[in-house]
């Protein structure tokens, strides 16, 4: 995108609107400051860029929203270090980094016709959800389209207001849910771990494409429960959302074996990850 | 028709090269350590001992601005660095080792996206290489597919003579570019008998059987048994000419500062920890085995080569005494 071949320069971005997801959650919407980055910065789902707040660093998230949404793309991270830390501290106005976008995508284009289950947990929805909303700008291309979501607590759910628009759409199937412990008094989902309540949920595996997002310990979890289901390994998709520096495939940080999550992923089958060395 | 320079003409040609403005980095005394250092004269050349850290820094600096940044009148100003600005370099005396490491390091600065920072200071670059006649026991560069008379990496290859002189071959035409610009320096002939080069302990391994061998093995009692030892303190990645891991951090104010790759290490804890606190590597011998793997397997697999040119730095400098080349050594005789 940039003119200079300096691969580490991004460009500038600003911050066009900000929303708390949850207490240590935020989205930040960005436009692209200069006319033609703007008007030609183009993406597939899945893939990620590394975001920058000057005086601090950089940090790696997926793009959050929809290719097919033009004119600005979203962020969502939680604060947890140093630069996701002075991210939060930005204000609406504010300029802050992009370079990007990296890595593969999910090929989209290869599930219409196909039914859809999309899984996810806690701060892992973003990388599903630019999937999600690309796939719904798209409906009629789809079959079903089922959506398990699951967090620690009911606070930590993330785009609540986008969960409630899926639930009543009424060409969706949301199935909500939080760990056992975690939910309030009106909350309206299910209680229990993801793979539990997929397991309970049984979407048809029947030309159906199982897209998982969520922290390793949940997706080792999942696989099995996919597998009873029907889903064979090429017909579920993830993707590693690995510790990240440069994002082109330089920095070694994000190997798993001799696979470079930001260049021979971050989208992956279960067939792929299945084949990897098991060190993430 | 090969060519013959004297030590003394190889100094002056150093004098030369500092006058034509060009950055000239050779093996310098420097406190009580030998250093790759810029020269300001032929006689700041020290060619008995090889240099503490690698020559890598010269393509790849321990820090560097990647871009600055500035608030003006309100709005933020992203600048990019004047890579035009990099000097015309002479890399002088560096054995096969280190001249041998940008040819290495070049697959993975070059693939898909280019990192012009490693690249432009490449091409602004001369290295010449010196035939290694100073090994150690801590030395396998034979093991390892290199020699120490290899000519890989270097553009114009010196050889030691008994007589004192050197004779030359330009490998490639940076080599020749050299050699034509100072004629008068270099003499034809092919010069006195080589001086004997040192015996190195281990010999050539097998990299493909090494190779196989870490591919079935990623889980093996071997990791523990020769890593559990290992303190994370990332000195073998550090004065390695082959290591490349970085990280990228700003300095400055939220309004004036400079953003920076440094050299990182995948033998430090936090190197792959995620912001959740989940770990991959989360423990010592996990993140050494990656560093064994990336150097024999992993960069193979991508790019055909391997990430070690057998300097033995990282054996010299290990504060637990983990040799890597006596590990090769073990996975070579191992037999499934």
């Amino acid at each position: 995108m940039c003119k200079s071949d300096n691969i580490y320069l991004p460009n500038l971005a600003t911050i066009e609107a900000i929303v708390d997801e949850t207490p240590d959650v935020r989205t930040l919407r960005l436009v692209f400051q200069d006319e033609q980055v703007r008007e030609n910065f183009s993406f597939r789902a899945g893939q990620f860029a590394e975001y920058s707040s000057f005086g601090f660093g950089e940090s790696t998230f997926c793009i959050a929203s929809a290719p097919t949404r033009k004119g600005y793309i979203e962020c969502c991270f939680r604060s947890v270090g140093r630069v996701t830390e002075s991210l939060r501290r930005l204000e609406v106005g504010d300029t802050v980094g992009v370079r990007g976008p990296y890595g593969n995508s999910f090929p989209i284009e290869e599930f219409y016709g196909k039914s859809l289950v999309f899984i996810a947990g806690g701060i892992a929805l973003p990388p599903l959800r630019t999937v999600i909303w690309n796939c719904l700008d798209l409906r009629d291309k789809f079959k079903d389209i089922t959506i398990v979501y699951g967090a620690r607590s009911e606070a930590d759910l993330v785009y609540k207001h986008e969960l409630k628009e899926w639930q009543e759409r009424g060409d969706v199937r949301l199935v909500k849910c939080v760990d056992p412990g975690g939910a309030g008094p009106d909350f309206d989902g299910k209680v229990g771990f993801v793979p539990t309540v997929l397991e309970e949920a049984a979407p048809s595996a029947e030309n159906t494409i199982a897209l998982v997002c969520g922290p390793p310990i949940m997706i080792k979890f999942t696989l099995p429960v996919l597998e009873r289901l029907g889903f064979t390994d090429d017909n579920i998709y993830t993707t590693l959302e690995n510790r990240m520096k440069c994002g082109v495939g330089k920095c070694g940080r994000c190997n798993v074996g001799n696979v470079y999550v930001c260049k021979d992923g971050p989208v992956f089958t279960a067939r792929q990850v299945k084949a990897m060395s098991q060190e993430f | 028709m090969p060519q013959i320079i004297t030590e003394q003409n190889l100094r002056n040609l150093i004098d030369l090269l500092v006058k034509e403005a060009k950055l000239v980095v050779g093996p310098k005394l420097s406190g009580s350590v030998v250093l790759y250092e810029p020269l300001t004269a032929g006689s700041d050349l020290t060619l008995d001992a090889l240099p503490r850290r690698s020559s890598k820094e010269l393509f790849f600096p321990i820090c560097e601005d990647i871009l600055s940044y500035k608030r003006e009148n309100g709005a933020m100003k992203v600048n990019d660095v004047d890579r035009s600005k990099f000097p015309e370099t002479v890399l002088i005396g560096a054995p096969p080792c280190d001249a041998g490491s940008p040819a290495i390091l070049d697959a993975v600065m070059s693939w898909d996206y280019k990192d012009e920072f490693y690249l432009e200071r490449r091409r602004k670059s001369t290295i010449v290489g010196i035939a290694c006649t100073k090994g150690d026991d801590a030395c396998f560069c034979r093991a390892v597919g290199l020699a120490p008379d290899a000519e890989a990496g270097s553009d114009l290859f010196l050889t030691p003579l008994k007589d004192g002189s050197y004779a030359c071959k330009a490998v490639t035409e940076k080599g020749q570019a050299l050699v034509a610009a100072h004629k008068n320096l270099f003499a034809e002939g092919a010069g006195a008998e080589p001086v004997a080069f040192v015996d190195q302990a281990v010999e050539k391994l097998d990299l493909v059987k090494i190779k196989k061998w870490l591919e079935d093995h990623f889980e093996d009692p071997l990791w523990e048994k020769i890593a559990d030892i290992c303190v994370g303190c990332g000195a073998c990645a550090f004065i390695c000419p082959a290591c490349h891991c970085f990280d990228i951090n700003d300095e400055g104010s939220t309004d004036d500062g400079v953003r920076r790759k440094h050299w990182d290490a995948c033998g430090f804890a936090k190197f792959t920890n995620h912001a959740s606190g989940h770990n991959p590597r989360d423990v010592q011998n996990k993140r050494y085995r990656n560093r064994i793997m990336h150097k024999f397997k992993y960069y193979d697999d991508k790019f055909g080569k391997t990430l070690c040119t057998g300097c033995g730095r990282c054996i010299r400098a290990c504060p637990v005494g983990i040799d890597i080349a006596e590990i090769l050594e073990t996975i070579n005789t191992k037999h499934d």
